[in-house]
């Protein structure tokens, strides 16, 4: 198709305008930059498109892609051939993730940064420290904790590491279920505590928190107590003047230039025509696999092998996490009500497993936090009797009194597990889509198989009568985490983009995503994307564009 | 084509008390009804046939005008564009599978019996569905033991599912879903099972339907915390 529009060239344009896309606007706009935002899905109003409808939300996939339009394919071994699978989808839509998410936000730990120092070379693993550390992010986990509004409280995780200020909001109250945890981990001298969340519960920059619904987990928040970047940094970084968001846009292509230098992208908008959009800047930020399959897509003379590429690293290594957990059930003759249905999904959880410990056998570990049941229509309950009277009673019995302890499996990256493009599958543009190989490491099953039956433990201490405990077989990107897939590095041979999220190879290319992390972080990965999408914008604004004007103009002279 | 962003409200809450049928023949909506009942059977407490579940998935499979009731339940949404092309075809789909999933059913009931499923009493119908889904009836979930699973994926839809599986599943949905979609008619499968729900979906955007009492209400965070009692510089921010 031939290009139908060219608008004005831009400062910086962003592809995807989810947790980091929604950070880089707002960085960027804030700074008197001119901004181009594009988004895949609409811009839904929370106000007016929001509320708790069970089948809408959870299972007719209303903010989702459409898995009919826009396919995954995936597969274990390179030997298979991937079959679709709704692998690791993630909402459609301006704020991206942040719109249907729990908002688990724990800080990372120091440990994270140094997976490789502190393990080695590990059979199967490609291990590999982060081009910064802990200390260097935390001033941008800071940022976004009151910029974005998080509630949680300083000093009630015990191995934190060094945090610069408190939080903005306090947590919700204790649910039932989460209180049980609480007492169970206490009398096993766990430290519980509220797992940090993207939430406010008071009036935090003009935001009215009213949701009390428990409609929370995969339904949008009508109200301002959830933290989405569509009613945040997005309207934030509108107000500024210099943003322009385009949503409904497809981008296709990011165009590079006979000087190796990208000169903006092509997209298809709302009527279908094709529209190229210059820019001095290409900021990505779909997501580290749909940024892996632009990239992949984007082949041209120079870089027939895809996008900045010229490691071959681009799509590789790989991690997802996978949500484990176990539930526990309560006898409705004699125990009192939990109300497992009720909440914003998390309440109450821990750290205390988190570091390497060489006696449980495996390296790493999780996160955990007691987490919601969920309500009538997809109550988690492996197990629940397919029809008949069965069914019925075990509804009528366990409703009420079910709890769960979920956990974040941190899977360790391998080369072998990755993002390719399909060689048969196409989307409903005719470009093929994400293919998925990813085989888990044993490291992978054991940390999970051992933090569950712990899982077991802290519901058995609870009075739990009966236990259903959910292992990992193979990843079925169940978390909508994404990382790995441009993984930053020192070195432009095994990395693709430098500590900034700059290409290695393209300077005027970054990437803000989760696809920077050379390690899938063993916390949920939001915080610390929108953190690093943060520095690397400041760096763009303060050091990467200022340079680049200067020698362009000593250049000319 | 207009962004799902402004798609427009159309038609009405689907009244569960219709007797309209937008797609199952007289005898596959019987059918389908007495299946339900075998799902989520009448006892002391109303089952799928009391709740509607039949004009549920009656009006689902009838095309794409009830596939997302409008946010506050007013009506339903017109989609439109490249969503509404997926959402035909993956209708289309479903309607064989339930014509035909139904026609075969009663051709083996016919084979076994002599008659077709809705004729037949309880217990052949329960035998019925055993035959359908290639396992036994299920047994009941009892306390005292521990029963593993495998992680599975949290994107819920039906695509792909065959005709049993399928057909659990909307029966499921139908009891459980916003009264605005045609099943759990007042309310009722809510009620079966103790889940307070909100009187309209409206009232979930407003701040109308709360679950605060549900939450603890008196408690305090150094004692659910010990970790705090050590601390000597922590504090709630206010």
């Amino acid at each position: 198709m031939a290009v139908q529009k060219k608008p004005d060239a831009v400062d910086v344009v962003i592809v995807g305008l989810g947790a980091s896309g929604g950070t880089a606007a707002k960085v960027l706009s804030e700074a008197g930059l001119h901004v181009v935002g594009l988004e895949r899905g609409p811009y839904l109003r929370h106000d007016e498109h929001f509320s708790g409808d069970e089948l809408k939300f959870v299972n007719r996939s209303y903010m989702w892609p459409d898995a009919k339009l826009t396919p995954r394919t995936r597969r274990v071994d390179d030997d298979e051939v991937a079959q679709p699978y709704p692998f690791s989808m993630t909402p459609q839509l301006v704020g991206g993730g942040t719109n249907h998410w729990a908002g688990w936000v724990p800080r990372p730990r120091p440990s994270d940064f140094l997976q490789r120092s502190l393990h080695g070379d590990v059979d199967g693993m490609s291990l590999a420290d982060w081009p910064f550390q802990y200390e260097h992010l935390e001033p941008y986990l800071t940022k976004i904790e009151w910029e974005f509004g998080v509630s949680g409280i300083a000093g009630a995780d015990r191995g934190e590491g060094f945090r610069s200020r408190p939080f903005p909001s306090q947590p919700l109250p204790p649910t039932r279920w989460g209180r049980k945890f609480y007492s169970a981990a206490n009398e096993m001298g766990i430290n519980a505590f509220p797992i940090p969340h993207a939430m406010v519960t008071n009036e935090h920059k003009g935001r009215r928190p009213f949701n009390r619904t428990s409609f929370w987990n995969q339904y949008g928040d009508p109200s301002g107590a959830r933290s989405n970047t569509a009613t945040t940094f997005i309207p934030e970084a509108l107000a500024t003047g210099n943003f322009e968001l385009r949503s409904d846009c497809f981008v296709r292509e990011v165009k590079v230039g006979k000087d190796g230098r990208a000169t903006g992208v092509v997209y298809v908008d709302q009527t279908g025509a094709e529209v190229e959009q210059d820019a001095r800047v290409v900021v990505l930020s779909m997501g580290a696999i749909e940024t892996a399959r632009l990239m992949l897509l984007s082949q041209s003379a120079l870089f027939p092998d895809g996008l900045a590429n010229s490691s071959g690293l681009v799509g590789k290594n790989a991690t997802f996490h996978e949500y484990l957990f176990a539930i526990g059930f309560f006898d409705n003759e004699i125990d009192d009500p939990l109300y497992g249905w009720t909440g914003n999904y998390i309440s109450g959880g821990t750290m205390d497993f988190y570091e390497t410990d060489e006696s449980r056998g495996h390296m790493g570990g999780c996160i955990v936090s007691s987490s919601q049941t969920c309500h009538p229509i997809n109550m988690v309950f492996p197990g629940r009797p397919a029809w008949g009277q069965a069914f019925k009673d075990a509804d009528r019995t366990f409703f009420n009194y079910a709890m769960k302890i979920g956990l974040i499996l941190h899977d360790m990256p391998q080369e072998r597990n990755r993002v390719d493009l399909d060689p048969t599958h196409k989307d409903f543009m005719g470009l093929p889509v994400a293919r998925i190989t990813h085989r888990a490491h044993e490291n992978d099953r054991a940390m999970g198989r051992w933090q569950v039956d712990k899982n077991i433990e802290i519901l058995e201490v609870a009075g739990a009568r009966k236990t259903i405990p959910v292992y990992l077989d193979q990843v079925t990107g169940n978390t909508c985490h994404q990382h790995g897939t441009a993984r930053m590095g020192f070195d432009p041979e095994t990395s693709v983009l430098n500590e900034w999220c700059q290409t290695h190879d393209i300077d005027n290319v970054f990437v803000v995503d989760g696809s920077a992390f050379p390690t899938s972080l063993g916390v949920n990965p939001t915080l610390a994307m929108m953190a690093n999408a943060w520095r690397s914008c400041e760096y763009i604004v303060d050091n990467y564009l200022p340079g680049r004007v200067e020698r362009l103009a000593a250049a000319r002279a | 084509m207009s962004s799902k962003a402004d798609w427009t409200t159309f038609l009405e809450p689907v009244d569960p008390d219709s007797s309209d049928r937008l797609f199952f023949s007289p005898h596959e909506w019987d059918t389908v009804e007495a299946l339900s009942a075998r799902i989520i059977p009448t006892d002391h407490d109303p089952g799928a046939r009391e709740a509607r579940v039949v004009v549920f998935i009656d009006r689902y499979l009838s095309g794409i005008n009830y596939i997302f009731a409008a946010a506050d339940g007013s009506g339903f949404l017109r989609i439109d564009g490249h969503y509404a092309t997926a959402w035909r075809s993956r209708i289309a789909d479903m309607q064989r599978t339930y014509r035909d999933g139904l026609a075969q059913l009663d051709a083996r009931c016919r084979s076994e019996w002599g008659e077709p499923f809705v004729s037949l009493d309880e217990d052949r119908q329960d035998r019925a569905l055993e035959l359908l889904s290639g396992a036994p009836k299920p047994g009941p979930v009892t306390l005292g033991t521990t029963e593993p699973a495998s992680t599975f994926t949290q994107f819920l839809t039906d695509d792909g599912l065959g005709f049993f599986d399928a057909l659990c599943l909307h029966v499921k949905q139908g009891f459980y879903a916003d009264p605005v979609y045609g099943g759990n008619k007042g309310r009722l499968g809510w009620r079966v099972i103790g889940f307070e729900g909100p009187e309209k979906l409206k009232d979930t955007m407003d701040g109308t339907y709360s679950t605060d009492s549900l939450f603890v209400q008196d408690y305090s965070w150094a004692d659910l915390i010990p970790q705090l009692k050590a601390q000597t510089t922590w504090a709630l921010p206010t």
